[in-house]
């Protein structure tokens, strides 16, 4: 369980994370998703506590990382590719991080294997692939047997039979009832593997709900319509809540309206529609959604006016 | 019953990775084997001694051949006076290479966990900063240590038998030698302390070098050739490191040094001052 009040980083004058609150629950993957830069990292390193909040707190297990007896055997954590010195072997690096909890060295050869690292265990870690350096920093992670994992980014770099074994690592260890944060910028890795969503956006959080609601919670009924008479259409659709797109010289899309109600409409305007097609929202859409508001909301408080594109369409 | 018992052990296999806690001695060891786990490393101290051997050879055989020529001029070597003095710290007069390569190492114990990233690994599993501090302080006094007295006590086996050869009067048991070995190796400890604070203080090998290098070396030779002209100079240099060691341990040369209270009090700040200066600062800085 991970749990963030309010936490805050400043590098200067620019608020990398902005009063964030969530909590990660036990037993689910939850993904943290968002764009490069928008303070997924700086929030993951606060959390094991590599930076200082500039305000607000986070604990993990009702207690600050630092101030456990084990963090070890707290919190696994993945935060960057490479984070090892390149003329050691895989194996010192590991014994190295075994040692400070007195972990016995039975184990680091157990997550070596597990990692699928024994083959190049005793090499030097300068001449690993980001794959390779990718699961060693998972074979640290995993080290303790955490309670807590936390993987920043953890399928960069990885071959597609490594993004599927990250992809059931984290759902076997959610399943075994732990705790599982796992941040990316890739919308179709998250949509995958987590059960959770926290959406972040220029340091702030702008959704915190399970996936299925993330991509619904935005999914205006959307359809493409076909027909001949597109402007007579348009006006028939017409309406406060109904977003209209002209495609092309007979296609519109109708954002607002479900199928049956403009097929009810072209009926009884007597307008002949011959192609009316659901739009699914995807994740990535959602996600887009999202995040354009939060850019948007931050642009347009220091830059003064209101943006008018998005009013536009709503004039009757 | 049978997939009950297959699944109880895997239930408990969270002890695969014990239950120890963080603790200093673990950090220690995990320190060690960082250190010595780099070829680098390994190859730099045996490096030192071997130069600090070789120096003391030449040296010995340099002053040995000068006395030679000199004793056939009698006058000459009355004025020389006595010899005990210079003859018994020939094993150190390689100290000059061992303080910079172990200080320069000493400075990469810190500045090269930021360079790699693996500050990021280190401070994660010991989140509470400071054992990894302390610990790498204690390594690295441990390391100084150990190498300054090898590299002095190798020096004198290998210095020995070319002294005896000139007759020259290097004695292990003289009051001489064991000041000259006490002060070298508590030299070599006092630069290398102040090479980890530099590189914790400013993150970066190369920059931690260059300063530790000016305060040990730079400075002293530009205060050493200025002083004449500046009068205030030379007082001034009794509080650089290198002279208040000196005075501290009554080398010759330190006539008018501090005095020794003052002197040790001098060391114990250049030590301790950047020491926990860099403690404080690692513990507030973001990794």
């Amino acid at each position: 369980m991970i749990t963030a009040e309010l936490l805050s980083k400043d590098y200067g004058a620019k608020r990398a994370v902005d009063a964030v609150s969530f909590t990660v629950a036990p037993g689910k993957v939850t993904g943290f998703l968002g764009p490069n830069g928008a303070g997924k990292s700086t929030t993951m390193r606060m959390i094991v506590g590599l930076d200082r909040p500039s305000g607000g707190s986070v604990s993990v297990n009702g207690r600050r990382y630092a101030e456990h007896a084990a963090p070890l055997r707290e919190v696994g954590a993945l935060l960057e590719a490479k984070s090892m010195h390149k003329s050691r072997s895989a194996r010192t690096h590991l014994r190295a991080i075994a040692a400070t909890h007195s972990i016995p060295t039975r184990r680091v050869d157990e997550v070596i294997e597990l990692t699928g690292l024994a083959g190049v265990a005793t090499k030097k870690v300068g001449g690993f692939s980001l794959g390779m350096g990718q699961r060693l920093g998972i074979a640290v992670a995993l080290l303790g047997d955490p309670q807590t994992l936390i993987l920043d980014e953890p399928v960069n770099g990885l071959d597609p039979e490594g993004v599927l074994w990250v992809r059931n690592l984290a759902r076997q260890q959610a399943a075994a009832g732990k705790t599982v944060f796992l941040s990316s910028h890739l919308m179709s890795e998250m949509a995958v593997t987590a059960d959770h969503l926290i959406v972040i956006g220029r340091g702030r959080i702008v959704a915190d709900a399970p996936i299925e609601q993330v991509i619904g919670g935005h999914n205006v009924p959307t359809c493409t319509v076909k027909t001949d008479s597109a402007v007579e259409l348009m006006n028939a659709l017409a309406a406060a809540n109904v977003h209209l797109t002209r495609l092309d010289a007979e296609t519109i899309e109708v954002a607002g309206l479900d199928g049956r109600a403009i097929a009810t409409r072209a009926l009884e305007t007597g307008i002949l529609i011959h192609e009316l097609t659901p739009v699914r929202q995807s994740l990535e859409q959602a996600y887009m959604a999202l995040t354009q508001g939060e850019v948007e909301y931050q642009s347009g408080g220091s830059d003064g006016p209101s943006p008018m594109t998005n009013t536009r369409q709503e004039q009757p | 019953m049978s997939t009950e018992t297959m699944k109880r052990p895997r239930a408990a296999a969270p002890g695969a990775a014990g239950n120890g806690k963080l603790s200093f001695l673990g950090v220690l060891r995990s320190e060690f084997i960082k250190f010595f786990s780099l070829t680098s490393t390994l190859i730099l101290i045996l490096a030192t001694i071997v130069v600090m051997v070789g120096f003391a050879a030449l040296s010995t055989w340099g002053i040995g051949q000068t006395m030679g020529m000199l004793a056939s001029n009698p006058e000459m070597a009355a004025q020389m006076g006595d010899m005990d003095e210079t003859v018994a710290s020939l094993p150190a007069s390689g100290l000059i290479f061992a303080q910079l390569i172990i200080g320069a190492l000493a400075v990469m114990v810190m500045s090269s966990e930021f360079s790699t990233g693996s500050a990021r690994s280190t401070f994660v599993a010991a989140p509470t900063r400071a054992p990894v501090f302390w610990a790498k302080a204690l390594l690295v006094s441990i390391v100084s240590i150990v190498v300054a007295l090898a590299s002095i006590l190798a020096s004198f086996l290998v210095a020995k038998p070319i002294a005896d050869n000139y007759k020259l009067p290097l004695d292990f048991g003289s009051e001489a030698f064991g000041r000259n070995l006490v002060f070298g190796v508590l030299y070599v400890l006092m630069v290398a302390l102040i090479g980890l604070a530099l590189g914790t203080l400013l993150r970066n090998s190369a920059g931690g070098i260059v300063v530790l290098t000016a305060l040990f070396f730079v400075v002293p030779i530009a205060v050493g050739g200025f002083a004449p002209m500046v009068s205030w100079l030379a007082d001034a240099a009794r509080f650089l490191p290198d002279q208040a060691g000196a005075a501290l341990m009554k080398m010759p040369g330190a006539e008018h040094a501090l005095e020794p209270w003052a002197s040790a009090l001098v060391v114990a700040g250049w030590v301790l001052i950047p020491l926990i200066g860099a403690a404080l600062v690692l513990q507030r800085r973001d990794i």
